[in-house]
């Protein structure tokens, strides 16, 4: 029966979709609502039943769309307006609402407000994350757990000169999972742990904005609280993922409670009311504080074949103030020119230390005292210039100087510590952007923008230290008809003696929406997204030092997405499109066969050409049909595939039909 | 004389009552800046060229009909006077307009207006906010992108922000590579409507460097202490940890992440954690802390061996450690 809906909808729809399966837009009922009493009210409603077949591997399906059965509130909105704006308690309230029941994305939005008197705003949101066990790690970790996000904000007089602001916000995740652990050395073996997730953050802020001789200043002060117990455990005996070895585990325990607080300030001063002469300035101070303790005991075989036992006790501090400040000061001598300075400055300071003991067989084997300083200081100025020569032509240009200092302390053992010479490394950037607006008619204008960029010391072989950047949009656009394109290049080149790096990446897109009725209009879309990078290498192999190898990696995707909205009567609604992201690699037939001439001189070791690319194809064609069945009720029928195909490693792949059936009420 | 005292007591309690209520009502009425003032200013007191709100509807009903839920109809219901509130607060004096019997010309019309013009025409209110102290210099007005190229004030799809349409379908229409960036199989949940772009990024202009040094910070929108916006979601990779993962606090999150979207899990750079660890950790001089390199891994790891191959299987806390150096646990 659910084959035969699929079939009719499918055949119903002329192009299939590109979102995913969502409430269907289309408001049942008259928009302007109900009058009751001094309110206007309109209230719309999709609930429905929303089904699910897998055909592959249900983790990866899990993971990027995790869709299930059963019955939810799909959609929702209720919104009331005082028609004078001088309600008793309130001026308008909306309400939004998503996915509720057991979709894996819900949200909850609510907006309350008297004019003048204050304003409130809710979001609740939680998303039902699910992590498979992927071969990034192996195929060992693994998470199942709901993340829980809620803000909550009142301004009162919120269109006074003064205005007062209150805050609180809530970060949940809960839920189970898996991690690992090397035991009993570094060449021991990796055994598998049930990790129990429990991590909640509250932010509570209050701040106050007052407006005086022009200026306006606003300050915020906040406090986060942060704590995370994450207990992880091997019940049962295990030999590890290695099985060849002799390393086994009869019993771990781990036990690692983390909290700490972060209290922070943040000032700002807005000058805007000159015609000539704006400035503003914002500063923040945060002062990061965790505490942690460790206990952890494990009982097996070691690597020797000899009973082991360790345990481990930990504590310690971590703390990291931070502040930062800039300073823009904009100069608007006339319509057609503006001149803009922008200062701005980030300082950090991470220090953190840790008490490590451990005894082995019951007999204290080591004691440790570890200490790790960084501070990072980023000193920043931009000038920039833009300047309208004619009334279809502007250009802009500017120079940033930035000049950063990374200080690092870092010992283990207070005795060996002594002496110890700090790390120390700076970097200077200067780079310089130009770019030129064109608006030759009215509904056409493009645009280029160029940044060149040289530093003289990157912390990392990947950072930039070479750069160069060139982009492009064209637009068309008139009621009827929107075309736009745009092409844009970033290139890195970072190398030395030993290692070269460079990344060429190359974006390229081209949009249309037509909407030549009021009853029809399609959206098709096409983008090509190119990376490629080469690296240095160095790693051991069978016990050897490897130095001078390189990396390629190459990506060359291609996504393409149509879709169309048909209005038959007023009385249907028909949506659908098709939507496709392939990445074709190195174009490569298989990983087993021979790489392109093109790279074959770029990768010198075979352990890493097969992982230079990573052919992929995702795709998921989607329909929905609205029927309008009363003046204020509509049924609706949504189907939506998803193909996630993986060229070389087929274990992850999956084909997914997920569909809904529903009712738009509108009352 | 005690019923006497009793009568004074009581009168005085009702005056100190009445006293505090009107002390309160003043209070709210300083904050809220004159609440309880007249809807239409009297045609007598309108200055000059200006023709109140009352004159517009008249042509353009379907405006009025619906525009008391519109949050511009603040300004309408406090009975601020015309330059300031409804129609001609925006469109500026319509009394030209209305003696011409319409025309774009006679009176401020978005549709025609210069960008600068526009956004000047917006920030006469709007340049008290906070989060919009940068628009000036943003990406978006330098590309000479107007206010009402996203917003649209009598027909917005969105009631809080006005936009002409929403923000997943919206920013899109000029990035249409992030599009497909967010149609790939990992990626942030913008399509699903669990996000918008505005979690982490603020279209009107961002305030300071964060991480990285170069100028193109993407308008990236902070949170509140100032930090990348990552660590709003993300609170458990925020730390402070005793051993941070450096990379981490100094080229952000995007060194090994791509946020929109990716090809492959957890929104990596790369389809293998080996091949995006050893790109750093290639021992090179001239990079790191000490200028000395980027470790290499020790002897101990076979990179032929594929249980090598996946990093984080042994360096689990990889974006910070507080019982670890090597992110071991």
């Amino acid at each position: 029966m659910q084959k035969l809906l699929f079939l009719v909808v499918v055949s119903t729809a002329l192009i299939l979709g590109q979102p995913t399966v969502s409430p269907t837009p289309q408001q049942a009922g008259t928009a302007r609502g109900d009058n009751v009493g001094d309110y206007n009210i309109t209230t719309s409603f999709e609930t429905g039943y929303r089904f699910y077949t897998v055909d592959g591997n249900g983790g990866m399906y899990r993971s990027n769309v995790n869709l299930r059965n059963g019955i939810r509130l799909l959609g929702g909105s209720v919104t009331m307006n005082s028609k004078d704006g001088k309600g008793r308690y309130f001026d308008e309230i909306n309400l939004t609402l998503q996915g509720l029941g057991s979709d894996p994305y819900q949200s909850v939005f609510l907006r309350m407000q008297k004019n003048r008197i204050y304003r409130y705003d809710f979001l609740w949101r939680t998303s039902d994350y699910f992590n498979p066990a992927l071969s990034v790690s192996n195929g060992r970790h693994f998470l199942d757990t709901t993340r829980q996000l809620q803000d909550h904000d009142v301004t009162l007089f919120p269109q006074s000169k003064y205005r007062l602001f209150f805050g609180y916000s809530r970060n949940l995740q809960e839920g189970p999972g898996l991690s690992t652990v090397q035991y009993f050395d570094s060449r021991g073996d990796e055994f598998t742990l049930f990790a129990n997730i429990h991590r909640l953050r509250n932010e509570y802020r209050m701040g106050a904005q007052a407006e005086f001789f022009g200026f306006g200043l606003n300050v915020l002060h906040g406090w986060e609280n942060y704590s995370e117990v994450q207990t992880e455990l091997l019940n049962s005996p295990s030999p590890g993922a290695n099985p060849n070895d002799r390393v086994s585990l009869n019993s771990l325990q781990r036990i690692a409670p983390y909290q700490g607080s972060t209290p922070y300030w943040r000032a700002s001063l807005i000058r805007n009311v000159g015609k000539i002469f704006q400035a503003n300035g914002h500063f923040t101070y945060s002062n990061g504080q965790r505490d942690f303790t460790l206990a952890e005991t494990a009982d097996g075989i070691s690597r020797n074949g000899a009973a082991a036992n360790r345990q481990i006790t930990l504590s310690g501090t971590g703390n990291r103030p931070a502040s930062t400040g800039n300073v823009t000061l904009s100069l608007l001598p006339s319509d057609t020119l503006t001149i803009t300075n922008h200062t701005s400055i980030y300082n950090i300071r991470i220090s953190g230390d840790s008490t490590y003991r451990e005894f082995n067989g019951g007999i204290a084997n080591l004691a440790l005292l570890s200490f790790q300083y960084l501070g990072i200081q980023t000193w920043s100025n931009q000038s920039d210039v833009s300047y309208r020569i004619s009334k279809w032509i502007a250009a802009y240009g500017g120079y940033q100087h930035s000049d950063r200092r990374i200080r690092s302390i870092q010992y283990r053992d207070l005795e060996r510590a002594k002496g110890l010479v700090p790390d120390e490394q700076t970097n200077k950037l200067d780079a310089g952007l130009f770019g030129l607006r064109f608006q030759p008619a009215k509904r056409f204008r493009f645009s280029i923008d160029s940044e060149v960029g040289r530093t003289d010391h990157p912390i990392y072989p990947i950072s930039e230290k070479n750069y160069h950047s060139i982009s492009g949009r064209a637009q068309w656009k008139t009621n009827r008809l929107t075309v736009a394109s745009s092409y844009k290049t970033n290139y890195n080149f970072n190398s030395n003696a030993l290692t070269a790096f460079s990344s060429r990446g190359r974006n390229a897109s081209l949009n249309a929406v037509v909407a030549p009725t009021s009853w029809f209009n399609l959206d098709a879309g096409y983008s090509k997204i190119h990376l490629d990078t080469l690296s240095g290498l160095a790693y051991f192999q069978s016990g050897q030092l490897v130095t001078g190898n390189r990396s390629a990696y190459l990506s060359n995707i291609h996504a393409i997405n149509i879709s169309a909205r048909l209005t038959l009567k007023k009385r249907v609604d028909i949506f659908g499109g098709f939507n496709r992201v392939q990445d074709v690699g190195d174009d490569r037939p298989s990983s087993g066969t021979s790489i392109p001439n093109t790279l074959i001189n770029q990768i010198d070791s075979a352990a890493f050409a097969t992982f230079q690319t990573f052919p992929l194809r995702f795709s998921s064609p989607q329909a929905r049909i609205s029927v309008r069945l009363r003046q204020k009720l509509r049924a609706n029928f949504g189907y939506q595939y998803y193909g996630y195909n993986e060229k070389w490693i087929t274990l992850q792949d999956y084909n997914a039909h997920t569909g809904y059936v529903s009712l738009t009420w509108a009352f | 004389m005690r019923f006497r005292v009793s009568i004074i007591a009581s009168a005085m309690t009702a005056t100190i009552h009445k006293l505090k209520r009107l002390f309160a009502i003043c209070l709210l009425l300083w904050m809220a800046d004159g609440q309880e003032r007249p809807n239409v200013i009297p045609t007598k007191s309108l200055p000059e060229g200006y023709v109140g709100n009352v004159v517009c509807r008249g042509c353009h009903p379907n405006v009025w009909q619906n525009f008391y839920k519109n949050p511009h109809y603040k300004s309408v219901a406090a009975g601020l006077s015309p330059e300031t509130s409804g129609c001609e607060g925006c469109h500026g004096p319509a009394k030209k307009h209305v003696e011409a019997k319409g025309g774009k010309s006679t009176i401020r019309a978005f549709s025609i207006l210069p960008a600068k013009a526009a956004l000047n025409t917006c920030l006469t209110c709007h340049a008290k906010d906070i989060n919009r102290h940068n628009i000036q210099r943003s990406g978006h007005t330098q590309a000479n992108i107007a206010c009402n190229t996203c917003h649209s004030i009598h027909k917005a799809t969105t009631p809080k922000a006005l936009l002409s349409a929403k923000q997943s379908e919206l920013c899109v229409t000029c990035h249409a590579s992030v599009k497909a960036q967010f149609a790939m199989p990992f990626k942030h949940r913008v399509n699903e409507g669990f996000m918008q772009c505005t979690d982490c990024h603020n279209p009107h202009g961002a305030a300071a460097t964060v991480t990285r040094m170069s100028v193109r910070q993407r308008m990236m929108e902070h949170s509140q202490g100032n930090e990348q916006a990552c660590i709003k979601c993300h609170a458990d990779k925020r730390g402070p940890f005793a051993f941070e993962h450096v990379a981490v606090r100094v080229d952000g999150c995007e060194a090994c992440h791509s946020p929109h979207g990716s090809m492959n899990a957890k929104l990596l750079r790369r389809p293998t954690t080996f091949t995006l660890c050893l790109e750093c950790h290639n021992g090179a001089n001239g990079f790191g802390r000490s200028t000395t390199g980027i470790p290499t891994q020790t002897a101990s790891h076979n990179m032929a061996d594929p249980r090598y191959q996946s990093c984080t299987t042994c360096h689990v806390r990889i974006h910070g450690s507080n019982t670890d150096p090597l992110f071991l646990r």
